[in-house]
């Protein structure tokens, strides 16, 4: 039998509270919380951080430790700091956090859609670009809080090590920040674009995953055929790897910098209308 | 048509000389509105006009009759097509739908609810996303989640939670922030008899206590019956009828039975028929209509016909009765252009 209280006390100010899109980005936050796949995705990327920057320490062992001389020409070889090294940086978090931004993003627009929760925002003081603007900033700020440590931590290690007058470039955050926010953006679009097209979250993750594969593996088989570079435009895991390497300057991209951007800017303006067609209050069923 | 100072021409209601609808501060107002869901599609709703006054309004119709489409125009998800309308005083289809919404609650049919938190979690979040500060609305939820008997399982995920209870949270977020005016879609869907009287109780509550005017849509007659006082039909997009429900059942009450000891002849039954409209005759049964018309008058015409009258019996009809004659273009519907 419920218990009811006697009566509501007088309402609190309205008009104190923080803007929407704020509002249901945190709340995606605390449901991606609740969720058990964060652990397996800490655990990885943490191990990943770890041996980037065990990397640089050992590297930094053979460089100055006499005992290690035998395999510092080797060292050489390997650990360098130039520009290919820094873009790197950002690589080795690529196929794994695609799979995080399809099983995050994928779910995004999909869960409001399967839960029917998305007209009951629209009938608070949400509009629709509140709405687009939360989702494509979570999913976009998630890869990109996962790669930030990447791009931070080993470069500090390295300036601690070597110096600022050593083999580190000290502006490489200059470089590798703008390139982490055009891959994160990127895959934060086609997340929720791909995201919006489904009725269940599986169905969501589905649809990412089938679409980064499906245009990769494409894109890889013309690139194959023809022979053009440039192809591979269309391909979102090249492109998202291809930003850190324009940016940091190395010799020879995976994409050049036309393409990129062209690629680059199809993918936002493709995904981000599908996205905002699929979630119009009219689509809204009550 | 009654035409009222600010404009809003009143219709349908059921006796409008004997109640008649305040327009002062009108809780919804529409003039010949009309909505579409694109521009070349049939309008969903045609040529409403329709005043109601604060209070809790039931809103009653079949299966696609109009009643989801007239609450996402209001709610302002629908621009109007034509016409003109105002919830709360703010015009529809205007850049004040988004601010107008802060003051309406909406507790929708269906389960819009998220599985995997709790109800605290939800109706706070609920309360954040129609403005209130963080910790407010935290605060806020514990009070509304109280006000609707939730408190002790506040903070168990809604996904074990039973039908009862999921009501209750769809009804906590539709008064977290304490709005001027909620809609109600169902509240009693899947209720058993007694979590039934205890919804229909809490909306009594919200509109006693806290002042909020509803405005609930159900196709359970008895529910609109028993805590609305004005009551809007609609079907094919259109409204059939609309009034008070004390008009409505003032007029309701001016039906009787006859039973005369020997039949009528046709001299008999044709002055009748000048008393009001026989609804139905049958085996000396007569269903009278009497209208405008004194009840004391029927004793007098039976002395003077030499009809022996041996029970006159006052009909209530029910409000399904009624629905049902509105929805078939009767007299009720007619009283539409009283």
């Amino acid at each position: 039998m419920p218990i009811y209280a006697p009566t509501l006390p007088p309402p609190p100010d309205l008009h104190q509270g923080q803007p929407p899109a704020l509002v249901l980005m945190r709340f995606d936050l605390a449901r991606l919380l609740r969720q058990k796949i964060g652990r397996f995705f800490g655990f990885a990327f943490l191990l990943m951080l770890l041996w980037k920057v065990g990397r640089i320490y050992v590297d930094h062992l053979l460089q100055t430790n006499q005992t290690f001389r035998p395999v510092q020409d080797f060292a050489r070889s390997v650990l360098t700091q130039g520009a290919d090294f820094q873009a790197d940086l950002l690589n080795p978090a690529g196929y794994l956090l695609w799979f995080l931004v399809a099983l995050v993003g994928g779910g995004l627009v999909a869960r409001d859609t399967l839960y029917r929760v998305r007209p009951l925002m629209y009938a608070h003081p949400v509009v629709p670009r509140d709405y687009l603007l939360a989702k494509l900033g979570f999913a976009s700020a998630l890869p990109f809080a996962i790669l930030l440590p990447f791009a931070l931590l080993p470069w500090l290690m390295s300036l601690m090590l070597a110096g600022t007058g050593g083999p580190v470039w000290v502006t490489t955050p200059l470089r590798l920040l703008p390139a982490m926010a055009l891959s994160s953006v990127l895959m934060g679009a086609l997340a929720v674009g791909a995201s919006s097209l489904a009725g269940t979250p599986r169905a969501g993750i589905g649809w990412v995953l089938g679409l980064v594969l499906g245009t990769g593996t494409l894109a890889s088989m013309v690139h194959g055929l023809t022979g053009n570079a440039s192809v591979q435009a269309c391909n979102p895991i090249v492109l998202a790897e291809a930003w850190p390497q324009l940016f940091m300057g190395v010799e020879r991209p995976l994409v050049p910098w036309l393409p990129a951007i062209l690629g680059t800017a199809f993918h936002l303006g493709l995904w981000t209308y599908v996205a905002a067609r699929r979630t119009r209050p009219s689509e809204t069923v009550i | 048509m009654v035409p009222k100072p600010n404009g809003v021409r009143l219709v349908a209601a059921f006796d409008p000389e004997i109640e008649p609808i305040r327009l002062e501060t009108p809780l919804i107002a529409f003039e010949n509105l009309e909505v579409r869901y694109t521009a070349m599609a049939a309008p969903a709703l045609k040529g409403l006009t329709l005043s109601l006054e604060r209070g809790i309004v039931g809103l009653l119709g079949p299966n696609g009759a109009g009643k989801s489409t007239l609450l996402k125009a209001l709610l302002g998800l629908l621009p109007p097509s034509g016409g003109s309308g105002t919830v709360l005083g703010v015009p529809l289809g205007t850049a004040g739908s988004a601010r107008l919404r802060a003051r309406i609650g909406y507790m929708p049919e269906y389960d819009a609810l998220i599985e995997d938190a709790s109800a605290y979690e939800q109706v706070a979040f609920w309360g954040e996303l129609s403005g209130l500060a963080p910790e407010a609305a935290r605060d806020r939820a514990h009070e509304v989640l109280y006000f609707v008997g939730l408190d002790e399982s506040r903070y168990r995920p809604v996904s074990g939670y039973s039908t009862g209870m999921r009501q209750r949270v769809k009804l906590a977020q539709a008064l977290v922030h304490s709005p001027d005016l909620i809609f109600l879609d169902e509240p009693t869907n899947g209720l058993d008899p007694d979590g039934r009287r205890r919804m229909l109780d809490l909306v009594l509550r919200v509109h006693a206590e806290l002042d909020t005017g509803v405005i609930l849509a159900s196709h359970l007659l008895g529910d609109v019956e028993r805590v609305a006082d004005q009551l809007v039909i609609l079907d094919q997009g259109q409204i059939k009828a609309a009034g008070s429900m004390a008009g409505l059942r003032r007029a309701l009450a001016k039906r009787v039975e006859l039973r005369f000891l020997d039949p009528l002849d046709g001299a008999q039954e044709a002055a009748l028929a000048g008393l009001g409209t026989v609804l139905e005759a049958r085996n000396g049964l007569y269903d009278l209509e009497l209208g405008e018309a004194d009840p004391a008058g029927i004793f007098r015409w039976a002395e003077a016909q030499g009809a022996t009258l041996v029970q006159v019996t006052p009909r209530h009809d029910r409000l399904d009765e009624v629905l049902l004659r509105a929805l078939h273009g009767d007299a009720v519907a007619a009283r539409e252009e009283c």
